[in-house]
């Protein structure tokens, strides 16, 4: 298992410099080539001259391969992610005043997306093709095709317009706790981010559990006599785990590219809306940083994903690799 | 879906074994929402298609709108409305689908075809070949699609191609791993290790065997690449990064319309938003029914 664990994270470590080159190479197709950004910082009527300058600044005389291997040094043995073009900030201190703001949207969203999803599935396989499992299925569906915008947008109109009762954005102080000023703007966009995540989860729970229903040893358990929820709740619920335990690690990055749309409608500041300007602004470094951070925790939790399986799985622990 | 109470695990033996494309045909028409979202979706595609050529009308050309109410309400003459900019709404949802439409498609077929190739090449080679692609999908899909997509679009900008050739090419990684766990499955079946000893070529083997045998998953793995194209298409019109105007795509126009939300202007987000939905669960709906047409265990031996 220890073995296993370490050559996870090795892998890991790999897998992030593929993130850090083709994050770092992207920009060099620009227009301009890589001295793209001065003209969206130092305004489209900068001379030449003061390009070059600038560039000199920002270390842009060097060659791509020495330019890679001074950030890839700078990121892993300085923990440092650069310092942001447009604003007079370095990386780590913008992400560090916004990563809070999202992960409070993030985290509360899938916590209540597992909450309702979970039994939500396990409900609908054991009552397959009836009427609650179909219904339960349209909405998904739907769900899934609604554009997150729109969804945010008609809830707007709805909740905070026709019957005013809702703030139509949450508090929007700078320190990480501003959110709890006033926890009632917060409802809105965590609904929504919750409703987007909710139709993926429980459609694929329905799916891990008719799996494991149609196993032969849920005929033995309901053979020997177990009650209808015994056999669910302790012989499927326990094999389907595995699945969601699995789904929930990766679905970070979709969840906090869900996150960067919830944040631009209800202006709600955080990684998503500072992501977007960035790419509006050119800001190269921000969005380095940003997309390089959310890598990092995609990979950690698809690591403690994979470790977890372990524990509730003997089998994988000793193949050893796990796909 | 229709796993339960179905006819086809009734049939005769005595008759002679229908053949399987037809068994396959009828547990897809058997599903009747299936069928449905098959005549629905044929009929918005030839609309989308058909009427902007038909009866084009003015969509683009805003010198000519003036004497148009703009924002006004559904009438016998504009049975939608118009919309903010003086456009007739219905002929300018027809125009914008034949937008969306192209990019949903062509955008999926790059996802499935780059996917495919991709997922083929790392499953059957396995070990090491299969390990470094892997992880190469491990790391894109481990940035968020949203970001890599505008990242792409604000450094190659947004010409009709670009944005198909972006929505396609940050698409396909998911694709890949489930057609690499396809080719995975098929190259340790014995017929394949049976052309092997023979001693088939590696691509012949792909061809004969395992791409033939995965027909059927890049299939329906196909269906839902255009349902997730055409969503990522609109994503992008709500973030500005669409269809330039005066031409326009279905999540632009969702984006004005459920701006003009407020105004109380409902024709120009409600009507559009309904159709949208529904092509998107249609292809949804699709996609499954033929996950269920082409599983085996539903077909008589």
């Amino acid at each position: 298992m220890f073995a296993y664990i370490i050559r996870r994270i090795v892998q890991s470590v790999f897998v992030l410099l593929i993130v850090m080159l083709v994050t770092f190479t992207l920009p060099y197709f620009q227009d301009h080539s890589i001295l793209g950004p001065a003209y969206a910082t130092l305004g489209t009527k900068a001379t030449p001259a003061n390009v070059k300058i600038w560039g000199i600044q920002h270390g842009m005389n060097h060659p791509y391969v020495i330019r890679f291997i001074t950030y890839v040094g700078q990121v892993f043995f300085h923990f440092n992610l650069g310092h942001s073009y447009k604003q007079n900030m370095s990386v780590v201190q913008i992400i560090s005043l916004y990563v809070p703001r999202t992960i409070w949207l993030a985290f509360t969203s899938l916590m209540l997306t597992a909450i309702i999803a979970i039994p939500l599935g396990i409900a609908q396989a054991s009552k397959r093709n009836t009427r609650f499992d179909y219904t339960g299925t349209g909405v998904a569906f739907i769900l899934y095709g609604v554009p997150a915008f729109l969804l945010c947008q008609l809830a707007l109109d709805f909740f905070s317009f026709h019957f005013p009762h809702l703030p139509s954005s949450p508090p929007s102080g700078v320190a990480p706790w501003a959110i709890f000023t006033n926890p009632i703007g917060f409802i809105l966009p965590v609904a929504c981010l919750t409703l987007l995540s909710l139709a993926f989860l429980s459609r694929f729970m329905r799916g891990a559990v008719l799996e494991v229903l149609v196993q032969d040893y849920m005929r033995t358990a309901k053979a020997k006599g177990c009650s209808n929820r015994r056999t669910l709740m302790r012989h499927a619920f326990r094999n389907a785990l595995g699945p969601i335990v699995v789904i929930l690690g990766l679905s970070i990055p979709g969840l906090l590219g869900g996150a960067l749309i919830i944040e631009e409608v209800f202006n709600y500041g955080g990684l998503g809306i500072q992501t977007v300007a960035a790419a509006q602004n050119l800001d190269i470094p921000v969005i380095l940083g940003i997309t390089l951070l959310i890598s990092i925790l995609t990979l950690a939790g698809n690591l403690i994903a994979d470790i977890l399986l372990g524990v509730v799985n003997p089998r994988i622990r000793v193949e050893g690799t796990g796909r | 879906m229709t796993l339960t109470s179905d006819p086809i695990s009734v049939t005769n033996v005595a008759n002679s074994p229908t053949p399987v494309w037809r068994q396959r045909l009828r547990i897809f028409t058997h599903n009747k929402l299936a069928v449905i979202s098959v005549v629905y979706l044929v009929i918005i595609t030839a609309a989308c298609y058909l009427i902007p050529h038909i009866d084009p009308g003015n969509q683009t050309n805003q010198a000519l709108t003036f004497n148009t109410k703009w924002n006004a309400a559904p009438s016998l003459h504009h049975w939608l409305g118009t919309d903010s900019s003086g456009f007739d709404e219905l002929g300018r949802i027809w125009y914008g689908g034949e937008y969306s439409m192209t990019l949903g498609f062509l955008a999926g077929f790059i996802t499935i075809v780059v996917g495919t190739v991709y997922g083929m090449i790392s499953g059957f080679f396995g070990g090491i070949v299969d390990t470094v692609m892997m992880r190469i999908i491990d790391a894109m899909l481990s940035i968020p699609f949203y970001f890599l997509l505008i990242t792409m679009i604000t450094i190659f900008g947004r010409s009709t191609m670009f944005l198909i050739i972006i929505i396609g090419v940050t698409g396909w990684f998911g694709n890949a791993r489930i057609i690499r766990g396809d080719a995975l499955l098929i190259r340790k079946l014995e017929y394949s290790q049976a052309a092997t000893s023979m001693g088939a070529s590696k691509w012949h083997i792909i061809r004969q065997h395992v791409f033939p045998n995965s027909i059927s998953n890049i299939v329906t793995v196909a269906t839902f690449s255009v349902a997730d194209a055409i969503l990522a298409l609109s994503a992008l019109g709500f973030l500005g990064l669409g269809i330039r105007a005066p031409q326009t795509d279905w999540g632009t126009m969702l984006q004005y319309g459920a701006t003009q939300l407020q105004n109380g202007y409902w024709w120009e987000v409600y009507p559009l938003g309904a159709i949208f939905i529904l092509v998107v669960v249609a292809i949804n709906y699709i996609g499954d029914a033929l996950r269920d047409a082409f599983e085996v265990r539903l077909l008589e031996r």
